[in-house]
């Protein structure tokens, strides 16, 4: 069947493309994509393109990305897929003849695992301001309050008691199915109640903290913020960003904060550059959203809003990260200064999607997110 | 192979669904591949009954899974029935069975109550499972749920497995209140609906509403495309469009006016800002719109609408919410 070969050969090679620009595909999809290519009538062009977009795109948002690809790879004037040769053809992996469709889907599986295997690196450009801070000593006691403080805070963020279980029932939760196997040792008696302990369930918390040239003069006391708060927590992904997102939290588990701080200035090429917000956080949905992201996980994004990149692009951003994760909570160390208005375009932008807006300036602005965490806004 | 589409769209339009050919395509692949449909949209745009359309196309029953924050095994899987284990333990007391053979009586199937997932697993014909609003649950049973959907079996410790007798037609709807994991998503086939456009929506009204004229419907369907253009909490929605044609049928009202729509717009609008904002800003201009509209030769048509509304609308900045 030499037209099944090529029909296989091009499928493949169509869920790479969509690989390559964002999708989620595997060899399942590409799998469900021929079988139900194999149910329809493939010379109907708009029905290959409905079956198509039904089996591989799985949120309307990749919808323009599915039709940029689609159109490229399926366009006349070669409607009927058995004639499509052209589009890239030549670097297909096996030649589609007869029973080699299997092998060529898992070689290009390998492929795409392997690229999505490769760890991100910190962009360098030479614009970015390559200012390189050393961290001198804070105060001893100012360490000894903020991390005192910051324990407290991150204790309240970790142990959040599940919700359902608390608007459901007060107290305990009654487990009747291990209630009536006691009872039939008492013949049928019900003496002892057992209960269901309520699950405590943990807030996973993702730290994005600006660290650019207008966010200067707070990065220090921030850095200690997060450094702390990862100690407390455990459970904390840090990223600081200006330009470009960078996950720092490995560099923050160096037991030695001053080691830490170095480590910190020297993997961010662009300590104290300019900002693009919008870019920073998509990056940060596009390469980590899928395993960080969730309904139980709390965004705390520090940053003064002054973001030279696309408006457009941060409020897409934010959107997104609106719809993916519980709770929004923006630090935002100008709120401190008395008559502060979020007048600038890129906070403006993000403030809808914000669910708690505070400042962050110093240790008292700290207390005051305490109680913003304690309390759910939700 | 081909005709499977255009059958599945008549039995639609028997049922008296109007179905774009999207939806045909993703409810013949959906039976075909006999895998989960994920359908996702704005609220009352008519998910929910693509499931009933299509149980009764199939000739199947339909059993319905609403999901709430907090849903669990026990309350979409099976529960066991206590009331009825204390009485068959009274009943049992005088006996002198042993407590091995009582504990395996009281935890055997008869007194299993089934819940929706179980139901359809054990249901004699392959029925259709309608898992509604599933974005409303919690990320724990979301987990649990692509489990069953992948294995098509339960395992309950006192009884065994139950393995699937048939697999259900699976129908998912999300309102996208939360975000889906991908694994859920890309276990299902993908169906987008859209707020319709004039001419389905003009469908739609003259098929559901009995004893509506073609003006008023025409001018029903012309009135909710330049509303929807609006920036609202809620943009109103199919149902919203039945409810009020009924409402404004109820009224006889048989075209529509200024006086006819202040009435009546407490069915349309969920949200007392919205009504207000219609009122105060919108209604005049719509109401100018539909005039535009009438005032144009020729059929009204999704082309003639958009370009009153880009006349006479006033303008929206911004994106609309989602």
């Amino acid at each position: 069947m030499k037209r099944f070969g090529d029909l296989t050969a091009h499928v493949v090679t169509f869920c790479r493309a969509l690989r390559v620009r964002g999708l989620t595909i595997g060899p399942r999809e590409a799998a469900d994509a021929l079988r139900a290519l194999a149910s329809i009538d493939v010379s109907d062009r708009r029905l290959c393109y409905l079956s198509l977009r039904t089996v591989l795109v799985t949120r309307h948002e990749d919808f323009p990305t599915f039709d940029a690809v689609f159109a490229e790879y399926w366009n006349p004037p070669a409607p009927e897929p058995a004639r499509l040769q052209d589009a890239g053809a030549d670097e297909l992996p096996g030649d589609g003849e007869g029973e080699r469709p299997k092998p060529s889907v898992i070689d290009w599986l390998d492929q795409a695992l392997q690229a999505e295997g490769e760890t991100p690196v910190a962009a360098y450009s030479p614009d970015e301001a390559l200012t390189r801070k050393d961290f001198s000593a804070f105060t001893a006691s100012e360490l000894d309050e903020m991390s005192r403080l910051v324990v407290a805070i991150a204790r309240r963020v970790a142990t959040r008691l599940s919700r359902r279980t608390r608007a459901v029932q007060r107290s305990h939760h009654l487990d009747l199915r291990r209630t009536i196997r006691h009872s039939l040792r008492r013949g049928g008696e019900v003496l002892d109640l057992a209960y269901r302990r309520r699950k405590i369930q943990k807030t996973r918390v993702v730290l994005l903290a600006d660290v650019s040239g207008s966010m200067d003069l707070y990065s220090r006391f921030l850095i200690q913020f997060i450094f702390a708060l990862q100690h407390a927590l455990g459970q904390i992904e840090t990223f600081v960003f200006s330009t470009s997102l960078t996950r720092v939290t490995d560099a923050m588990s160096e037991a030695d904060l001053r080691q830490a701080l170095d480590e910190v200035a020297q993997r961010v090429p662009d300590w104290s550059g300019g900002t693009k917000i919008g870019h920073s956080v998509r990056s940060f949905l596009h390469l980590y959203g899928r395993s960080l992201l969730g309904s139980r996980t709390v965004a705390i994004i520090i940053s003064d809003g002054w973001d030279t990149g696309e408006i457009d692009v941060l409020r897409d951003a934010m959107d997104e990260l609106r719809r993916r994760v519980g709770r929004i909570i923006w630090l935002n160390p100008l709120l401190g200064g008395t008559g502060y208005e979020p007048i600038c375009q890129g906070m403006r932008a993000a403030l809808p999607y914000v669910d708690v807006f505070a400042s962050a300036h110093n240790l008292d602005s700290l207390r005051q997110l305490e109680k913003h965490l304690a309390a759910r806004a939700r | 192979m081909h005709t499977g589409i255009n059958d599945i769209q008549q039995l639609l339009e028997g049922e008296g669904y109007v179905a774009d050919r999207s939806l045909s395509t993703a409810l013949y692949l959906a039976i075909q591949l006999r895998k989960p449909l994920l359908i996702e949209g704005a609220a009352g745009v008519g998910k929910t009954e693509v499931a009933k359309v299509m149980a009764r196309a199939l000739e199947a029953d339909l059993i319905r899974l609403q999901c709430y924050e907090g849903l669990d095994a026990t309350t979409s899987l099976y529960e066991w029935n206590y009331q009825r284990q204390l009485l068959h333990i009274r009943l049992q007391e005088s006996t002198d069975l042993p407590l091995e053979v009582k504990e395996r009586e009281i935890f055997s199937e008869p007194f299993l109550l089934k819940r929706p997932l179980l139901q359809a697993i054990t249901h004699p014909k392959a029925p259709v499972l309608l898992i509604d609003e599933v974005d409303r649950a919690d990320e724990e049973w979301e987990a649990f749920l692509l489990e069953v959907l992948s294995d098509w079996q339960v395992t309950i410790p006192e009884i065994g497995t139950i393995a699937a007798r048939h697999v259900p037609y699976v129908v998912l709807t999300s309102n996208r209140t939360r975000e889906l994991g991908d694994a859920l998503r890309r276990r299902c086939l993908y169906l987008w609906i859209d707020f319709p456009t004039y001419e389905k929506e003009l469908a739609i009204v003259s098929r559901k509403v009995p004893g509506i004229n073609s003006e008023l419907a025409k001018q029903i369907a012309a009135f909710m495309q330049m509303v929807r253009r609006a920036k609202l909490e809620k943009i109103p929605g199919i149902a919203e469009t039945l409810d009020w044609s009924a409402a404004l049928i109820a009224l006889h009202r048989d075209h529509l006016d200024r006086d006819a729509v202040e009435q009546t717009l407490g069915v349309l609008f969920k949200h007392r800002e919205d009504a207000d904002l219609l009122r105060t800003q919108w209604l005049d201009h719509v109401l100018q719109g539909l005039q535009t509209v009438e005032n144009t030769n020729g059929p009204w048509s999704q082309d003639t609408i958009d370009r009153a509304a880009d006349q006479v609308l006033p303008k929206v900045t911004g994106s609309r919410r989602p």
